[in-house]
């Protein structure tokens, strides 16, 4: 997670806010893409205990075609933001109209959709907690149904992809395997969070002191991981976090570990092989001098352990220098290699 | 940890004579099915499943009648036919017709080249989990009279059934409704050591052949929950041995992944949609404790369930169960 903070808050052109979560500001919106920003309900966020927004902020890009031609479906991108960021600021950061605008002008007409998972603690984790919210589901299912229902979508899993950048890569990983009837193709980004996370009795005392109104202030390796807790590790009896801590009586409390053991991608290739096979195509990537490369270098070492075919890049950059032009130049065309085009 | 399970194994050594073809009686008859879900693992097991289905009484007759369905998960180390001499599954579904709950019963066949593929999904084992939660189900709604909804279909399992049942139940929330744990295994995580890795790596096939139940069971949770196509040894296994001797946290971050208490606050939806859930556990049964871990669990997430703790150990009165717990219970959830 130290990698992720150096890389985050270092190359980020953007200014950190209240809250430090980062902002970025509007992106060029070239002549035909149509923006829409909506809100999406998200019946699987009900009764989360955190408080989070269950109606959810969801960036649509249209690609040129779609006034003009009504009769045309589209397949559908869905893709995810990472930690201390919303959908919004990430849609604008990775400039995501002009990457539509450039496949489309090749030939590659997508609709990509941002949805913001930001929550109190700065990010969902894209998991499954009733603390958080199950997001898993919210993702591969409220909002593949009102896409589906609400534009002009390839309605089947041959028309989406799913892919993500940081704790979006790590979303990727989980919700393919979690849904993989949904999804025809994903692609990781600089996944995050792929291994395990540990902690020492230090650490975890420094995580038990932090009180819940210092949250916002605790710095950014802090906050994520107590987001990470309150999404791996949820507790309705234990407020105000609504978690259990990874410290008990002065230990670390083996439990806590092996709840978060289960939400680590890489624990869960093993069992999840029939669902890693089923996609049409596996995609991850990172940068070279992004501290992340270690543990994506795992999980591709993983599939390759088990024959799950993938493509797997490493290129010279950080965990955000490079990220936009990539979903332009390599992710999108990916998926127009393999998501069907009508 | 599952020595006491020899017993109830042994037990089951001769098969119990099904009733001969007769309509006025549950009828218990063994079919074969073919699971793409087993297809293509390293240890060779078939793809072509035995399972166990039973009719209840008037099934012939009634062509126009259709029938929930309860379907059953048997417990590791002996074969399914060996397990339905113990269960006598047909009896209870006659004594369910008799109360007035008909239901089709069926019984996949769970066993594996290590005896038992704990109703998980591994490219080593085979993925059992999906060959029961879909391919079974598909093809039992293909081929019998079945009210083919959720709201009509059952799960309970006894052992590493009851494993698979809450395990399935959790992982596949769409295609059952209702669900009964019978002295369910393997609930809390497992820890490899160096020193049962070790154990593990310099077993032969000569060894597998003559292990005992736990020592076995041990090595088959691992094909299940670490596998390995990469392994140069036969058992297609990853021990998380590194050459240090000390053990890669992987293994044991794999075994946490499969551990149903571990995966409880994950599935919270799941469970909470479930119409009805039930457990029970002997008082002298060696898996009390992983069992009142997982209820603690349950209880601390404020899901509902049933639970009957009675006099007995972990096989002697299963099959009396089945016929006086679990089918009463799905007479009154599943939809008729």
């Amino acid at each position: 997670m130290r990698a992720l903070i150096a890389g985050a808050l270092l190359a980020l052109t953007a200014s950190p806010v209240a809250a430090q979560n980062i902002t970025a500001p509007p992106p060029p919106i070239p002549a035909g893409i149509t923006v829409e920003e909506i809100k999406v309900h998200g019946a699987s966020l009900m009764g989360n205990l955190e408080g989070n927004d269950v109606d959810r902020q969801v960036m649509v890009v249209l690609p040129p075609s779609y006034k003009t031609n009504p009769n045309k479906h589209y397949p559908v991108i869905y893709y995810l933001h990472g930690f201390a960021i919303d959908g919004k600021n990430f849609y604008n950061y990775m400039h995501v109209p002009e990457a539509v605008a450039k496949n489309a002008a090749e030939g590659n007409e997508f609709i990509v959709v941002v949805p913001s998972t930001l929550t109190k603690m700065g990010g969902s984790m894209y998991s499954s907690s009733v603390t958080t919210g199950d997001f898993r589901k919210f993702i591969a299912h409220d909002l593949v149904e009102y896409m589906d229902k609400n534009y002009r979508t390839i309605a089947t899993r041959g028309g989406r992809g799913l892919a993500g950048h940081s704790m979006g890569g790590y979303g990727t990983w989980v919700i393919g395997m979690t849904y993989p009837q949904v999804f025809d193709s994903i692609w990781a980004q600089s996944a995050c969070c792929v291994s395990a996370r540990t902690e020492t009795v230090e650490s975890a005392t420094a995580m038990g002191a932090v009180p819940i109104d210092g949250v916002d202030a605790s710095g950014f390796g802090m906050r994520a991981g107590l987001a990470s807790m309150v999404a791996w590790s949820p507790n309705p009896n234990n407020p105000p976090f609504y978690a259990d801590f990874p410290l008990k009586d002065g230990k670390i409390d083996q439990s806590v570990i092996d709840r978060w053991r289960n939400n680590a991608p890489l624990a869960m290739v093993a069992t999840h092989i029939e669902a890693l096979q089923s996609f049409d195509a596996i995609g991850s990537d990172v940068g070279t001098k992004d501290g992340l490369i270690r543990d994506d270098t795992l999980i591709h070492e993983e599939l390759e352990g088990f024959g799950i075919e993938h493509v797997w890049e490493t290129y010279e950059g950080t965990h955000t220098d490079k990220i936009g032009e990539r979903f332009a130049n390599v992710v999108l065309p990916f998926f127009a290699q393999h998501l069907d085009k009508q | 940890m599952f020595k006491s399970l020899i017993a109830t194994a042994a037990a089951f050594v001769t098969l119990a004579a099904i009733p001969a073809a007769a309509q006025d009686q549950a009828r218990a008859s063994w079919v074969k099915m073919r699971s793409p879900a087993i297809e293509g693992n390293l240890e060779g097991n078939s793809a072509e499943r035995t399972v166990l289905v039973v009719t209840p009484p008037g099934y012939d007759e009634n062509t126009g009648k259709r029938y929930p369905v309860v379907y059953y998960l048997h417990g590791y180390w002996a074969p399914v036919e060996a397990q339905q001499a113990g269960f006598k599954l047909h009896e209870a579904v006659q004594a369910a017709a008799e109360a007035g709950n008909d239901v089709i019963m069926v019984m996949p066949d769970g066993f594996s080249k290590l005896r038992g593929g704990f109703y998980s999904s591994s490219p080593t084992v085979g993925d059992y989990e999906t060959f029961v939660a879909n391919d079974l189900v598909r093809w039992i709604d293909g081929n019998y009279r079945t009210i083919a909804t959720r709201a009509s279909r059952g799960l309970a399992g006894h052992s590493m059934g009851g494993y698979g049942t809450i395990r399935i139940a959790m992982k596949h929330p769409d295609t059952f409704s209702s669900i009964y744990m019978m002295s369910a295994c393997c609930l809390d995580p497992m820890q490899m050591t160096a020193e049962q890795a070790k154990g593990i790596e310099a077993m032969t096939e000569a060894d597998i052949a003559a292990a005992q139940f736990g020592q076995l069971a041990a090595v088959s949770t691992l094909a299940t929950w670490s596998p390995d196509p990469t392994d140069d040894g036969f058992l297609k296994v990853y021990t998380g041995l590194k050459p240090d001797g000390t053990i890669d946290p992987l293994v044991n971050q794999r075994l946490a992944a499969n551990s149903p208490l571990v995966l409880v606050p994950q599935y919270l939806s799941a469970l909470n949609s479930l119409e009805a859930f039930a457990m029970d556990i002997g008082d002298k049964d060696f898996l009390l404790q992983g069992n009142a871990a997982f209820r603690a669990e349950l209880d601390r997430f404020g899901v509902k369930y049933d639970f009957e703790l009675y006099e007995g150990d972990h096989g002697n009165r299963i099959a009396e169960r089945i016929r006086t717990e679990v089918l009463p219970f799905f007479g009154q959830h599943l939809d008729k």
